[in-house]
């Protein structure tokens, strides 16, 4: 299978301190993998990486055969490339439909406009079905900044889901959910196409483990480990250093 | 639904407002109309330039009155013909009219892709900056700017008659408030205001961060651009002391007394620093405690020192604190809090 991510011998140097110690990774196309490790392993560092918020140390990223590397974020969406943030970061003070058609608009590269289209108002209709994707449809005209967390957590997700890409980065996005929104949660990741390429970063074993094929283990910017749900479960080093210390998270 | 009544009741009141100053030139002195409203017309366009780029985009800009100058300088430049100061083009006048635009558009385009890069103080230095070389630029290459300023402006035809240059004043005015108002909703706007409040989302959703930016510099440019065409008309003149420091912070004290977030207050800041300049002196007992002309900037000062205690967001600010007496979730506090997590 080709691969659509490939991040070689990446480093991340942040003054002194090294968030990412040399991580390789190679994501095939339609994998779904999740990144666990305690807090402070450098999981969100990588995505930064991959998704261009910040240019690696050294080292390279690869996404469908382009050299990314220094390639900055805003050419990622046209690459098919979406991301969510760890702490939900919609513009509190838009609704969620403006939210989401900043998605649309941004990926469509639409958004010098001073007036509106027909084209403009097709997206607003698309951002309300979008938003009803992810059982916001109640809350279509709410201003982001007034929802509650979880449906925060869901808008976020809507607006990586939006665009249709085929690469998707999730940084922790059962995190502050109830028991009832994170099965969902489940339920929506499991529902995407089966071409779709998934990342996500994930606290929560349960989902970690229930959507993923491949689960990468990180600790001190360095991979631990790495492979099947099963696998790393059963590995007594990733016991040591993650799961005993999951009362932490 | 609470929102909207009030935007209707806004609305109304604004219309109504609109509607008084239509008929001013029948009801008002017409020094009143053609020195002291035509001149708040002006400045206050001028200022709301200042007021979208700050509650848009984020960006305070001290770069607006240079925009305003060099639209006046390039008319006058362009407009006047033989033994008249400046460059003498002698164009016919609405062609000095689209040169002076164009040049200043081109201006604000070059500048705010080079501020593009900078948010907060630094882009408030390095707008001052661009005001401080703009005014060394026109004051010391005198072909361009006189020597000692350009005079004897005519305006053009159509704008003869004082009261007609208030009408284009009015008309500027509200267009531009419209215009400025409904591009929050717009595709330009809403990437704007997220471009104010989280940058680096806007880029990973694909944006073009510092271009949008300059983009709204550029609008804003050609905006303030218009007002200082007015300016030039209504003063007739323009030398370089007009662009200089003072008067730049005078346009953002002027913003600031109508409340920095809110476009109305701009044209009421305005209105406010020119009563003051017209009216002060005719006061009884000014003179007696000693506050003469050349004082009035401190009158100024104070007072703008005073609203900024009673109401950090201006007059707009008090205005709506007496109409309501717990404080209306006003749409400009929500898009403000825009960057509260
Ligand atoms: N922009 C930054 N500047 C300086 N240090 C940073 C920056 N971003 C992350 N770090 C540091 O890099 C290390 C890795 O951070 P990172 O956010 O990648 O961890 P994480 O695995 O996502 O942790 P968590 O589970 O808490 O989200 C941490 O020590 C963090 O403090
Ligand atoms: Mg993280």
């Amino acid at each position: 299978m080709a691969s659509v991510v490939q991040v070689s011998a990446v480093t991340v140097a942040f003054g002194g301190l090294r968030a990412l110690r040399g991580i390789d990774l190679d994501i095939a196309r339609g994998e779904r993998l999740a990144v666990i490790g305690p807090n402070g392993a450098g999981k969100t560092t990588l995505f930064n990486v991959i998704a261009g918020d910040i240019a690696p140390t050294t080292g390279a990223v690869v996404i469908k055969g382009q050299d990314c590397t220094y390639r900055p974020s805003r050419h990622r969406p046209r690459l098919g490339l979406a991301r969510t943030y760890q702490k939900a970061r919609a513009f509190a003070g838009l609704t969620v439909r403006e939210n989401i058609y900043l998605a649309l608009a941004g990926h469509r590269g639409r958004h010098r406009a001073l007036w509106r289209s027909s084209a403009d108002r097709a997206m607003r209709d698309e951002a309300a079905e979008v938003a009803a994707q992810v059982w916001l449809s109640g809350q279509v005209d709410a201003v982001a900044g007034e929802l509650a967390h979880g449906q925060r957590r869901q808008l976020e997700l809507a607006m990586a889901v939006a665009t249709r890409p085929d690469v998707m980065l999730l940084d922790e996005p059962a995190s502050g959910l109830s028991r009832g929104e994170r099965e969902r949660l489940v339920e929506l990741l499991e529902s995407f196409d089966e071409q779709l390429t998934l990342l996500v970063i994930e606290h929560d074993m349960d989902v970690a483990f229930r959507i993923a094929q491949r689960v990468v283990v990180m600790a001190d910017g360095e991979q631990v480990t790495a492979g099947t749900p099963e696998q790393v479960r059963a590995d007594p080093h990733v016991h040591r250093i993650y799961l005993g210390t999951e009362a932490v998270a | 639904m609470k929102l909207r009544e009030r935007l209707t009741a806004r609305t109304l009141v604004l219309a109504g407002l609109v509607l008084i100053l239509v008929l001013l030139p029948s009801l008002a002195t017409a020094f009143f109309v053609n020195f002291v409203m035509t001149q708040t017309l002006i400045l206050g366009l001028a200022a709301a330039t200042i007021v979208f780029l700050s509650r848009y985009g984020g960006m305070t800009s001290l770069a607006q009155l240079l925009m305003f100058g060099i639209a006046g300088f390039m008319f006058g430049n362009a407009a006047l013909d033989g033994g008249a100061r400046g460059l003498n083009l002698g164009w016919h006048p609405w062609a000095a009219v689209g040169f002076a635009m164009l040049v200043t558009t081109l201006a604000a385009f070059v500048l705010g892709a080079i501020a593009s890069r900078t948010t907060g103080i630094y882009f408030l230095m390095l707008t001052l900056v661009y005001g401080v070389i703009g005014y060394f630029v026109f004051a010391q290459i005198v072909e361009i700017s006189g020597p000692g300023g350009i005079t004897s402006i005519q305006r053009p035809d159509l704008l003869g008659p004082p009261v007609r240059l208030y009408y284009a004043g009015l008309l500027l005015s509200v267009l531009a408030y419209l215009g400025f108002r409904a591009s929050r909703r717009t595709a330009f706007g809403l990437a704007l205001q997220g471009v104010r409040d989280d940058p680096v989302r806007m880029a990973s959703l694909g944006f073009n961060v510092a271009l949008h930016r300059a983009l709204a510099f550029t609008l804003a440019g050609f905006v303030a651009g218009l007002a200082g065409l007015l300016n030039v008309w209504w003063n007739g003149q323009i030398d370089p002391a007009s662009i200089s420091i003072g008067p730049t912070l005078i346009l953002l004290i002027i913003a600031v007394i109508g409340g920095i977030s809110s476009l109305e207050g701009a044209w009421l800041g305005a209105f406010v620093y020119v009563l003051v300049f017209t009216y002060l002196r005719d006061l009884p007992l000014v003179d007696g405690i000693g506050i003469t002309e050349a004082r009035f900037n401190t009158v100024i000062g104070v007072i703008v020192l005073a609203i900024m205690v009673l109401s950090p967001e201006g007059l707009t600010g008090i205005v709506q604190r007496l109409r309501g007496g717990a404080r209306p979730v006003h749409p400009t506090e929500k898009e403000l809090g825009g960057t509260r997590p």
